[in-house]
């Protein structure tokens, strides 16, 4: 099985190489988020209790959660294009670990957000944010955002099976990632949230995964707010993989 | 090498792709899997390279239980789908490479394979190009390739020449074929091409509706529908049952088969039989409006046990004009369309005047036929007047003529009593009379009794022209 994922990560790797503009294209959305929301709400950090010296050192984190979820919520998108390409059958009659087949494309998916995230991270140090570059933290927050992208890729996939069409599965993306985004506190700090939105944020995966690698960039690194939105995120990856790849598996039905 | 027993295949929408499907395939041969589209050809393929579950039924393939032991089939196996299963965006041996690897081959002999394989497939110059710049064949040959990294015994080809040109279809035959003879592969195809089916395998079956209607060698096929099939077109036959029953009469017609409007009749010799068929139609007042008589091909061995020629499933039957008034649009196109198509089965030409007048020149009429033209028709007066003036010319020809013939001092000695009685009975006219009187030399008393004649006759109209225009003036 790893032997088989590693064969077709490679192939995907290969295919991303050919087309690196395209890549790239995707990194564009987010590095005009941190510009634009950067100067937008600059203001926000002049009010009282705000946590951060500037708004851009709080937005940092929210804009690398915010790059995995636009960039892994469409992986589904590519496998019904292989499906309908007949090179998705071809790797079910072979004697290919159908886990490989779903895993090699979520790890793809999964690690070309956090080669975005980091850009998008170089890009906030080089205009002057104020967090923490220790690389073990970086590690930390960026094994943080792997696990994010894990999770919102497989929950792709898995619907790509379910929906069996493209329009319905990019409405979903949709309905997936900018609500979640906004009941999270990757752009507004919890203090200034209504109650009954930070309320619904308490079940919300990204919640965790924003506030983990918050506390990882955080000059002061929190370890046990690390570990619980670590730990969140983990069990959320596992079960949205688990659900993909068993949705993968009825295919065969 | 394939066993299928009772296989039936109910998808979750209800259709019933495979309805209690039994093949039984030998080792090396070659078995062409011949249906329309929808027939669960792709549906029974699917089930027997693992893609598909199935709902009841016992498959072994290359002798290993399909439910059981599926990773043992899948390592035997090579499968082409319909859609070619290459990865664009990888060169032709990527695409080899990753093959190889998921068929857990080892590095050296993932390497070796493809060099034969791209020698044998001809593609060796290519293989390090990017699969979006090949060809549709040199694609479907790179698809062949893949699926036979492994070496397996069985290949499944799902409709392998599908949306190619005649010449890589062709030249695709002849891999097929000789994957067959060289390496002794079992190969099964689906196809919907008679052609593909009749050339490449060793038996055809026929499958419709999800069920093997027949199964046989294709020559055996053919020569079991037994001498020869006579098609008669008829025109809008509502009485199917009756035309069947008369054709039916004739011992020598063996089958029968409506397809639309046409029957195929199978015959033991059809240029013998088509004029007693005909004479049949005739009796029950069949329109035949087209006959045709061919020697059976697979086509005939299709109609004969699915009940439709397999060209005719894929096509729309209607007509476009039909479809297009069905639906409510072009009413008055699909009118005038009917009209015509109406008016020229009854023979109403519309004549144009041009086509008129060179027609009637060219007749050659009866004396009934123009007496007939000549009461119907209403005459102008220009062409009354000029019809007269032709006919008074015609007239004077022909007095002429007449008395070319018939006078008798020209050419005739004739006696004094014989030419008298001939003076008195004629009708002289004016210029006759003049003529003659002329060329006549006169005796004294001739003249002297023309004279006093002419004296009296003057005298009488003078008197009479006189009272005439006197009387005006007595008003």
């Amino acid at each position: 099985m790893l032997a088989d994922t590693w064969y077709l990560f490679n192939k995907y790797v290969k295919i991303s190489m050919r087309m690196p503009l395209w890549s790239l294209f995707s990194l564009i959305q987010p590095l005009l988020w941190l510009f634009i929301f950067g100067a937008l709400f600059n203001n926000f950090a002049t009010l009282p209790g705000f946590p951060a010296d500037t708004y851009i050192d709080y937005f940092v984190p929210g804009v690398l959660i915010m790059t995995v979820l636009f960039g892994s919520s469409w992986a589904g998108v590519s496998l019904l294009r292989e499906i309908s390409a007949g090179t998705v059958d071809k790797m079910l009659v072979s004697p290919a670990s159908r886990t490989a087949i779903v895993l090699s494309r979520v790890l793809h998916s999964a690690v070309q957000a956090v080669i975005q995230a980091f850009i998008v991270l170089v890009a906030a140090w080089l205009m002057g944010a104020n967090t923490n570059f220790n690389p073990v933290y970086i590690f930390m927050a960026m094994f943080v955002i792997l696990l994010l992208g894990i999770a919102f890729a497989a929950l792709s996939n898995g619907l790509a099976i379910k929906l069996q069409r493209e329009e319905p599965l990019v409405i979903m993306g949709n309905l997936m990632t900018l609500p979640l985004m906004f009941f999270s506190s990757a752009m507004v700090p919890e203090q200034f949230m209504p109650n009954w939105i930070h309320a619904i944020g308490s079940f919300n995966p990204i919640e965790y995964a924003t506030s983990a690698v918050r506390a990882a960039l955080s000059t002061t690194p929190d370890f046990h707010a690390f570990s619980i939105g670590f730990g969140v995120t983990l069990l959320f990856a596992v079960g949205t993989l688990y659900w993909a790849i068993s949705a993968f598996k009825s295919i065969q039905d | 090498m394939i066993t299928i027993n009772g296989l039936n295949k109910i998808y979750t929408n209800g259709t019933k792709a495979v309805d209690q499907l039994s093949l039984q395939i030998n080792e090396r041969e070659i078995l062409a899997l011949l249906g329309p589209n929808g027939a669960g050809k792709s549906s029974t393929i699917k089930i027997l390279t693992t893609l598909s579950g199935f709902d009841d039924g016992e498959v072994t393939v290359a002798g290993y239980d399909i439910d059981r032991e599926p990773e043992k089939v899948r390592q035997s196996i090579g499968y082409v789908a319909q859609e070619t299963g290459v990865d664009y965006f990888l060169t032709g041996r990527e695409n080899l490479e990753l093959q190889g690897h998921l068929y857990r081959m080892k590095k050296p002999e993932i390497k070796s394979r493809i060099e034969e394989l791209g020698q044998y497939f001809e593609i060796a110059d290519v293989l390090d190009n990017l699969v979006s710049s090949y060809s549709g064949g040199m694609r479907r040959k790179l698809d062949i390739a893949t699926a036979l990294i492994h070496r397996p015994k069985i290949l499944f080809l799902d409709e392998p020449t599908l949306g190619l040109d005649t010449q890589s279809r062709q030249s695709l035959w002849k891999y097929i074929r000789k994957l067959n003879d060289e390496l002794g592969l079992t190969i099964l195809l689906t196809t919907h091409y008679l052609e593909e089916a009749d050339k490449l395998s060793n038996r055809v079956a026929i499958i419709d509706k999800g069920h093997i209607k027949v199964i046989d060698k294709p020559d055996a096929l053919k020569d079991d529908i037994s001498g020869d099939v006579v098609s008669l077109q008829f025109q809008d036959p509502q009485n199917k049952n009756d035309i069947v029953n008369a054709m039916r009469s004739n011992d020598f017609v063996m089958d029968t088969m409506w397809e639309k409007d046409k029957l195929h009749l199978y015959v033991s010799n059809g240029a013998t039989s088509i004029p007693r068929l005909i004479e049949n139609c005739n009796e029950i007042k069949a329109d035949v409006i087209n006959v045709s008589y061919q020697r059976p091909t697979l086509d005939d061995v299709f109609i004969k046990y699915t009940g439709s020629s397999i060209d005719a499933t894929e096509e729309g039957e209607e007509k476009w004009w039909e479809k297009w008034a069905g639906k409510g649009g072009g009413g008055m196109w699909a009118k005038k369309w009917q009209q015509a198509n109406a008016e020229s089965e009854d023979d109403a030409k519309v004549w144009t005047t041009e086509e008129a007048e060179e027609w009637h020149k060219n007749k050659n009429w009866s004396k009934e036929e123009a007496a007939e033209w000549n009461d119907n028709k209403q005459w102008t007066a220009e062409e009354s007047a000029a019809w007269h003036a032709e006919q008074k010319n015609e007239a004077k020809t022909d007095t002429k003529e007449a008395s070319g013939i018939d006078n008798p001092s020209d050419d005739k000695e004739l006696t004094k009593e014989a030419s008298e009685d001939w003076h008195k009975n004629k009708e002289w006219s004016q210029e006759e009379a003049a003529q003659w009187n002329q060329n006549k030399q006169w005796s004294a008393e001739e003249s002297a009794a023309w004279h006093s004649d002419k004296d009296d006759s003057q005298s009488a109209k003078k008197k009479k022209q006189d009272s005439e225009t006197s009387w005006p003036k007595n008003n």
